[in-house]
């Protein structure tokens, strides 16, 4: 049971840092991406591939994580720039899947559909991470970090910049913001702190496939941010608590099929997205009307 | 002959794009409603028709069943959900997510009942019958490209001579001025949803035959729908058909150079090219910022 718990709250955590790096962009900054398993994914193999072959160390992994993250995101910052909500979705959703071959494909780096086994353990300074009774610090210490770097840049002229720009992207621009430059950063900012997650979650299994990274992944992370509340501070940790503990608590039940659980769990969350954008788009923690998630 | 073979294939699959994606452009252009559960639609039409297929209730019963089944969807959604949603404010955003929510359910209940694999509808139609030398075409691939001929013809005298036609293409230019005018824009709306998830059915029943059905296919045929929309040019209908079939010649095409697991890649690549360097797309009017 102590097991059982501690492997509850390590996925937690990890699915809390992913939900509050989407958050980031699509609470403040209007980009709504499908495609935020893809960053996930990429630090997991990048960590991975870095950990198997030249350094476990976390001075190695996150940072090369980080930049692949990075880098590759701005791929994805391109079409953001030039374009609305409508057109990004199809863009995010579109790199999604291509992201899913390559990693099916690219058997070098990815071990393709088979996936990577034996990733070794965290290194900090020479400890290996591997009891789940010290990960689960790693993770909450990660998570922690991680929601006060982006509490600081919500909090400073560089969040209002992208408050006003997700208001009024017109309105931003006539006052001298750098509209493009902002949106790209943002974006940049969040994946390579998504990229932190799949170190995290590699090193924690030990082993990863394409499985972990694909639509239904960046489908649950956005349900995550949206029914915890899009915008706010806590709610993509609530969403992410609650959609991770449904699945067990559907077990208890023992009239539902045991085999159909990961089909109801998303029965679930799909009804509670439509439901609460009729009685309450800000999500649980959000604000009853939504004057402060909205674009129109 | 294997370009030759490929461009039929091509011209095939671009038939039931096209289809599927003037549906939805249809929709959105007019109504302005990111109907992300398009791709629900098609799964609940095609797996209706594949039910009654499998039940032994025969071709027009089928055919019943998914049209009724589809636009009933159709309008179910935008009564319950999206008529609400706008009610307050219909910001993109909530009407995206609370049709994207909907396409999951639809997607797992679908799953449930009927399994999570592939299935085909078995038809002699769609074995493959030898035309010229090395050049083989199966039947249904004419039946694809006549329904989608035929399908496009109606939609094309609907739109530009019908009463209903015409306040349709009205509301996608001016909604405020239809209402002026005295037209009620819901139930030109309503209308929109029923056209748009008619247009979905003959494409659902014909996949069902070629490439089977899978409770998870919904994601592409959004993503193809999408795509067809914005290469295509936001609000236009000929352009949306232009790019649906377009889309489908360079995905069977791309075969002469790739693996077939990269399809989807060709896609996404034309997607990025037109959002990078012409967002208003093939047809469209200006429209992205």
């Amino acid at each position: 049971m102590e097991a059982y718990l501690l492997n509850l709250f390590i996925l937690i955590s990890i699915y809390s840092i992913l939900g509050v790096t989407l958050n980031f962009i699509m609470g403040y900054a209007g980009i709504y991406s499908l495609a935020h398993a893809v960053f996930f994914g990429v630090g997991a193999y990048a960590g991975s591939f870095m950990a198997m072959h030249f350094n476990a160390s976390i001075f190695v992994t996150l940072p090369v994580a980080m930049v692949a993250g990075g880098l590759l995101s701005l791929i994805l910052a391109l079409p953001a720039l030039r374009v609305r909500g409508e057109y990004f979705v199809a863009a995010s959703l579109g790199l999604q899947v291509l992201a899913v071959t390559i990693f099916s494909e690219w058997k070098g780096v990815t071990g393709g559909i088979g996936g990577l086994i034996g990733i070794p353990p965290l290194d900090i300074a020479g400890f290996e991470i591997f009891k789940p009774s010290q990960f689960i610090f790693v993770t909450v210490v990660a998570l922690v970090i991680i929601l006060f770097i982006i509490n600081r840049l919500v909090h400073s002229s560089f969040g209002r910049s992208l408050r006003a720009i997700r208001d009024s992207e017109s309105a931003a621009a006539a006052f001298g913001k750098n509209v493009p430059l902002i949106k790209t950063i943002s974006v940049v900012i969040s994946s390579a702190l998504t990229a932190v997650a799949g170190v995290l979650y590699a090193s924690y299994l030990s082993f990863i496939n394409v499985e972990s990274f694909m639509l239904d992944t960046s489908v649950l992370i956005m349900a995550m941010v949206i029914i915890g509340g899009t915008g706010t501070q806590a709610g993509p940790i609530v969403g992410a608590a609650l959609l991770l503990i449904l699945p067990s608590l559907i077990s208890y039940l023992d009239f539902l099929p045991q085999t159909e659980i990961g089909s109801i769990q998303q029965i679930i969350y799909g009804l509670g997205m439509a439901l609460l954008m009729i009685y309450r788009p800000g999500g649980i923690v959000g604000r009853k009307k939504h004057s402060e998630t909205g674009k129109e | 002959m294997l370009a030759l073979q490929l461009t039929i294939t091509g011209l095939q699959t671009g038939a039931l794009y096209a289809l599927t994606a003037v549906g939805f452009s249809l929709i959105f252009g007019s109504t302005r409603i990111f109907h992300f559960a398009h791709g629900a639609t098609f799964i609940i039409a095609a797996y209706l028709f594949y039910y009654m297929n499998v039940s032994g209730y025969g071709l027009i019963a089928g055919i019943a069943a998914a049209t009724a089944g589809a636009i009933a969807f159709g309008l179910l959604l935008n009564r319950f959900v999206y008529v609400p949603i706008q009610r307050d404010e219909g910001s993109f955003f909530t009407v995206f997510v609370a049709s994207f929510g909907i396409g999951i359910v639809v997607q797992n209940v679908v799953g449930m009942i009927f399994g999570r694999g592939y299935v085909t509808v078995s038809t002699p139609l769609s074995f493959s019958v030898e035309i010229m030398e090395g050049l083989y075409v199966a039947p249904i691939a004419w039946i694809s490209m006549l329904c989608a001929a035929v399908f496009f013809g109606i939609l094309w005298g609907f739109l530009k001579y019908s009463q209903m036609g015409k306040a349709l293409r009205a509301l996608a230019d001016n909604p405020e001025l239809v209402r002026v005018f005295g037209l009620n824009p819901r139930f030109i709306a309503a209308s929109a949803f029923t056209i748009g998830s008619i247009l979905v059915v003959p494409a659902a029943i014909i996949s069902g035959a070629t490439s089977g059905l899978n409770p998870a296919m919904g994601h592409h045929v959004m993503l193809i729908s999408l795509a067809a929309t914005i290469v295509g040019g936001i609000g236009s209908v000929p352009g949306t058909l232009l790019a649906g079939l377009a889309l489908g010649l360079a995905e069977s095409l791309a075969l002469l150079y790739v693996d077939s697991q990269w399809t989807e890649a060709v896609t996404f690549a034309i997607l990025f090219l037109f959002i990078i360097i012409r967002p208003s797309g093939l047809l469209g009017r200006s429209a992205a910022h």
